[in-house]
């Protein structure tokens, strides 16, 4: 209870006591006061005073409660106090007094004729408490030390952070946690919540493919990280070094930047991963990774761009080159990648009048004999069935051991000629974290408690992919690195922060996998929920119900479901939205390799139009 | 505080206005034959005696009310709600209350002795207004601008009054009372009558235009501020200037009031409607002229609405509800089932919770970002309830059953039960969607020196006649049955 709320109730409850008197004595004046009072048939009109005015400083404490005290607003008080009078001649002689003498309230006529008086009298009683109550908080306020009258006597003071909770990674994890403490300490003007991270949008990767494949607008699945969480200081930084004795984090804003240190009480580390190339010769710089908004256009825009060189390119190996799309990785985000770039290729190929469907090739390489692997075997099989037959090919068992700007190489031996490589089969936690003097397990994630504390630290939290958590309902084996998850583990680790601010114990995470959902291009999807197994035009509905329920943001949900709306509708966009650039930004020693291998395939073909 | 301020700005003009309110008043008061006795109070019996004491306590109570107004807003709007509620209050005050007790030793607060009050009600409901308005214009420093009444607004009001006008027209075509305005001009033709309705609607609009010229509050508080507009106007238009332009002489009788009822719904929804009219218009206006960057803290109608739909409508199952509670005990989850033509009050309860589910999303498209704490949200919320208890049994529900709406104040008393069950329905969809508004987006939780100069801005704009129009709504709808339909 709040000083200031205290204060109200009690002197509302002093008002109150006024104006019962007042109209207590008016009536007791009138000798009826049994309306006023209750059901109990009191013998002496003193003891029905008694009563009287006990309910009334009880009621009076309810309106320095519900209306609270604000300065100079004395009319405000007595309008309201009449107010708050009429609805408890509602609610009292009207209602609940007729269901105490067991008869039940009929609020009719008769009835609201026959306690006319009391309204009258309820009538007043509201305005001398409101006003009342105004006055009495006015004279206390004037005349008691300024100690007692609390933080909240004035108008809303800005706030003065005491405890700071410093949120690194602006992913499900991360986001997560910041909604949550928000949702948890909404009034708490004692603490202070930043959130560090990169980029300055929450990014809804399980819609990523759908920005590739051109069927949905790149802003429309990102919210800004600033409208999510409001209340939370954001920062658009890099995270440069993690100082856990020292409770302090170095961040940089910008390369040119100068380096700035943000303190901490408690530190969330969310910084999620990154995609890993296991030292592949070559596939680093000429594949295309689904990491970000800008890996999502930069593919679609090639993709596109290729249709365009395939369409006047006469060599027909370079031709092949340009209309083989290759994915490596058959998870989630594999499959709905190569799933989704033949549903664009197929949608727009009426565009370019010299594509054929059988020059097209769209292939997956997967390392083990069958994709999906988190779902059942079945729905496995049943999404690698309906692929295989829309004319996707599935390389199963195969490890990519390489690549070129012009093929995908598995093994000694076999390659695949491709101009389009897209690497999916490979994450990594954020290597800044490889500093910390924490234990990490063989992929560099940090090991947490349960609680999601990480081992040996009482003020440093891990979440999401950058950490492995045990499962307590999985033997202990970690959880998997999913949306789902990651949003579930920021929201435990806010209400643990919450609990250790208040002195209380964390809990730990209990999580069961709500469900799993693939979408594999038009109109079908598989899913297993709770168990429950989905395939086809079913599943795809739920898809796109569940992951646009989970979508942040309103006005994204809405420009989300137009954007899908249209797409039913209206053909895909082919337009390109920038120079189609080499897949990864390259590394310094591979740079001038790609520079050079992509302009020339670029313009060969508008040189022999020329001639 | 200022003493010489507050006697400048305050007591002085409040006296002035109060003595010219009552002079006004005192003649019709005097003219209907309710004058209170207040000379013989001091032992006075001459002629007139009466009438200078009564100008002594209107000069008394408008000082009063200089000093409750003292720290309110000064605009002429606002003014008015606040001084119909002070001129309602002291009805009961004055001669239910501290006349009888003084003359009689007793209380007048039977039925009976409010009913013999009865005649003297718009007269003071109609002195605080005059008071209040002849206060806004005294107190006025000579530097102060006329609150930014420009062409845009007037042609604002025109349309919102027309609108309502038009609206008003049909209701009362359909309560026969069409005429009413007429009557004055003696025999006329419908299509006079109508022009001469539609003239009202346009005098209203422009009326509500002068006194409002620039509402910073939402469609919501518009609604129910034109509820009380309404009231003014019937109680203005309708009992008092209608009677008298038409020569029947000033009757502010109960009989009077009884077979003007039929006209009072219609009066209320033209006023809501009116306002609201204004307030959307308002509104557009400010969406196609006013330049973005006054308004950095707004999202944009769309996600606003859209979150404010969602929790109206949650707050739409709570208050429904509540409301159950009253129709179980009344038994009239079977009048609401006849709607869908079904008898069994499970279906009842079914439609009355669709119902209550999507007048809660109007509430919450009407009032978001209006209440700051449980108290403001009651208010609104039983406002609201109370709008509803007029538009839904007693006209809607008629309409959908194939009836023609019957406003008078039997069918109305017969609907008291249901009133009390709009007012707690009223209160759950208000407090709910106040809690739920507040959890998610405390606008008035500030952060920095600059949201807590916006949270004091919001703050101040909420802090209108709001109270005085709550209190108001629930009075005329608690009173006005009852001592209308007691026979």
């Amino acid at each position: 209870l709040s000083p200031a709320l205290r204060r109200d109730a009690l002197l509302g409850a002093c008002a109150g006591l006024l104006g019962g008197l007042v109209v207590g004595l008016a009536v007791l004046a009138q000798g009826s006061m049994a309306t006023m009072v209750g059901p109990v048939a009191l013998s002496s009109s003193g003891l029905a005073l008694a009563a009287h005015l006990i309910i009334s400083a009880t009621v009076g404490a309810g309106y320095g409660v519900i209306f609270r005290y604000e300065p100079q607003s004395y009319a405000t008080g007595l309008s309201s106090g009449l107010l708050y009078g009429l609805l408890w001649w509602i609610v009292w002689p009207l209602t609940l007094l007729p269901l105490l003498m067991g008869r039940g309230p009929t609020w009719s006529l008769v009835e609201a004729s026959a306690d006319f008086p009391s309204l009258i009298g309820y009538l007043f009683y509201g305005g001398i408490s409101g006003l009342g109550f105004h006055v009495l908080v006015a004279l206390y306020l004037r005349y008691a030390p300024p100690a007692r009258t609390g933080p909240a006597a004035g108008p809303p003071s800005p706030a003065i952070p005491i405890r700071r909770v410093l949120i690194l990674g602006g992913g499900f994890a991360g986001v997560g946690a910041a909604q949550r403490l928000e949702q948890l300490l909404p009034g708490d003007r004692t603490l202070e919540c930043t959130l560090v991270s990169q980029s300055n949008y929450l990014l809804f990767t399980p819609m990523l493919s759908e920005v590739a494949s051109s069927a949905l607008e790149a802003q429309h699945i990102s919210t800004p990280v600033r409208a999510v969480v409001p209340r939370t200081r954001f920062r658009r930084a890099e995270v440069e070094a993690i100082d856990l004795s020292g409770r302090a984090v170095r961040v940089r804003s910008g390369p040119t930047a100068p380096p700035e240190t943000l303190g901490y009480d408690h530190l969330v580390l969310a910084l999620g991963a990154i995609p890993h190339f296991h030292d592949l010769s070559g596939v680093e710089a000429h594949s295309f990774t689904l990491k970000s908004l800008e890996d999502a256009m930069r593919l679609r825009n090639h993709v596109i761009a290729m249709l365009e060189q395939a369409d006047v390119e006469t060599d027909p190996e370079q031709r092949l080159g340009q209309l083989t799309f290759v994915v490596a990785g058959g998870g989630f985000a594999g499959t709905e990648t190569i799933a989704e770039l033949f549903d664009l290729v197929h949608n727009v190929r009426r565009y370019y009048p010299n594509v054929r469907r059988d020059d097209l090739r769209f292939v997956l390489i997967h390392s083990r004999d069958r994709i999906l692997p988190e779902l059942s075997a079945g729905l496995a099989a049943y999404a690698l069935r309906n692929l295989q037959l829309r004319g996707i090919e599935f390389v199963l068992g195969a490890r990519v051991s390489g690549a070129t700007p012009q093929a995908v190489l598995l093994g000694p031996d076999r390659e695949i000629a491709t101009r389009t490589f897209v690497w999916t089969a490979g994450n990594q936690p954020n290597p800044s974290l490889r500093t910390l003097p924490c234990e990490r397990n063989r992929a560099g994630a940090v090991i947490a408690e349960t609680t999601l504390r990480l081992k040996g630290f009482e003020n440093v939290w891990a979440i999401g992919d950058c950490a492995e958590i045990p499962d307590p309902y999985n033997e202990g084996r970690p959880y998997p690195p999913t949306a789902q998850h990651a949003l579930r583990e920021g929201k435990v680790a806010a209400e643990n922060i919450a609990a250790v601010l208040a002195g209380k114990p964390p809990q730990p995470l209990r999580f069961r996998t709500i469900g799993l959902l693939a979408v594999l291009g038009q109109r079908t999807a598989v899913a297993e929920i709770w168990g429950h197994q989905f395939s086809g035009l079913l599943a795809w509905l739920m898809w796109r119900t569940i992951y646009l329920s989970k979508l942040p943001g309103l006005e994204k949900k809405v420009r989300v479901w137009l954007d899908w709306t249209i797409d039913l509708v209206f053909p895909r966009d082919i337009v390109l939205t920038a120079n189609p650039a080499p897949p990864s930004p390259p590394p310094a020693a591979a740079g001038p390799v790609v520079e050079e291998a992509r302009p020339r395939a670029t313009l060969a073909p508008e040189a022999e139009r020329a001639s | 505080m200022n003493g010489a301020e507050l006697l400048r700005r305050g007591i002085l003009p409040g006296a002035l206005a109060g003595l010219l309110g009552g002079a006004l008043i005192g003649v019709a008061l005097l003219r209907v034959g309710a004058l209170p006795p207040l000379a013989r109070l001091v032992g006075a019996d001459a002629w007139g005696a009466d009438f200078v004491a009564h100008l002594f306590a209107a000069a008394v109570l408008g000082a009063a009310f200089g000093i409750l107004m003292w720290q309110q807003r000064p605009d002429a709007g606002e003014t008015l709600f606040w001084g119909l509620t002070y001129g309602a209050l002291w009805w009961f005050l004055g001669p239910l209350t501290l006349l009888p007790l003084l003359l009689t030793g007793r209380l007048g607060w039977e039925v009976r002795a409010a009913q013999d009050a009865f005649p003297s009600l718009p007269g003071y409901f109609l002195y605080g207004g005059i008071t209040a308005l002849v206060f806004v214009i005294l107190r006025r420093h000579r530097s102060d601008a006329i609150g930014g009444i420009s062409a845009g607004v007037l042609w604002r009001g025109v349309g919102a009054g027309l609108l309502g006008g038009c609206l008003l027209g049909i209701m009362l075509e359909a309560q026969g009372q069409l005429m009413v305005f007429s009557a004055m001009l003696g025999s006329v033709s419908r299509l006079q009558a109508w022009l001469i309705t539609l003239l009202v609607g346009l005098l209203a609009g422009l009326g509500f235009a002068l006194l409002y010229p620039r509402p910073r509050d939402g469609a919501g508080a518009g609604l129910v501020r034109g509820m009380i507009y309404g009231f003014l106007w019937w109680v203005a238009g309708a009992l008092t200037l209608a009677p008298l332009l038409s020569g029947a002489g000033l009757s502010w009788s109960l009989d009077a009031a009884r077979s003007g009822f039929a006209s009072l719904p219609g009066y209320l929804l033209f006023g809501a409607a009116t306002a609201v009219f204004y307030q959307w218009l308002n509104l557009l206006a400010r969406l196609l002229f006013v330049d973005i960057a006054a308004t950095p803290d707004e999202e944009g109608v769309g996600a606003e609405g859209l979150r404010a739909l969602g929790r109206g409508a949650v707050g739409g199952l709570v208050g429904g509800a509540l409301f159950t509670f009253v129709m179980v005990q009344i038994g009239f989850l079977t009048t609401v089932a006849s709607l869908i033509r079904a008898t069994a009050p499970l279906a009842g309860f079914v439609v009355h919770m669709v119902i209550a589910f999507i007048i809660g999303a109007s509430y919450g498209l009407l009032f978001r970002r209006q209440s700051y704490d449980v108290g403001s949200a009651l208010g609104w919320g039983v406002s609201y309830g109370l709008f509803w208890w007029i538009l839904g049994p007693m006209t809607l529900m008629p309409l959908l059953l194939g009836a023609t709406p019957v406003w008078s104040v039997a069918v109305a008393t017969a609907l008291l039960p249901s009133l009390v069950g709009h007012v707690a329905y009223g209160a759950g969809v208000g407090v709910t969607f106040y809690l739920l508004e507040a959890r998610h987006s405390p606008w008035w939780i500030p952060r920095t020196e600059a949201e807590a100069a916006r949270v004091a801005r919001r703050k101040e704009q909420v802090l209108t006649s709001a109270p005085a129009l709550w209190t108001l709504v629930v009075v005329v709808a608690l009173t006005f049955p009852i001592l209308l339909g007691n026979p």
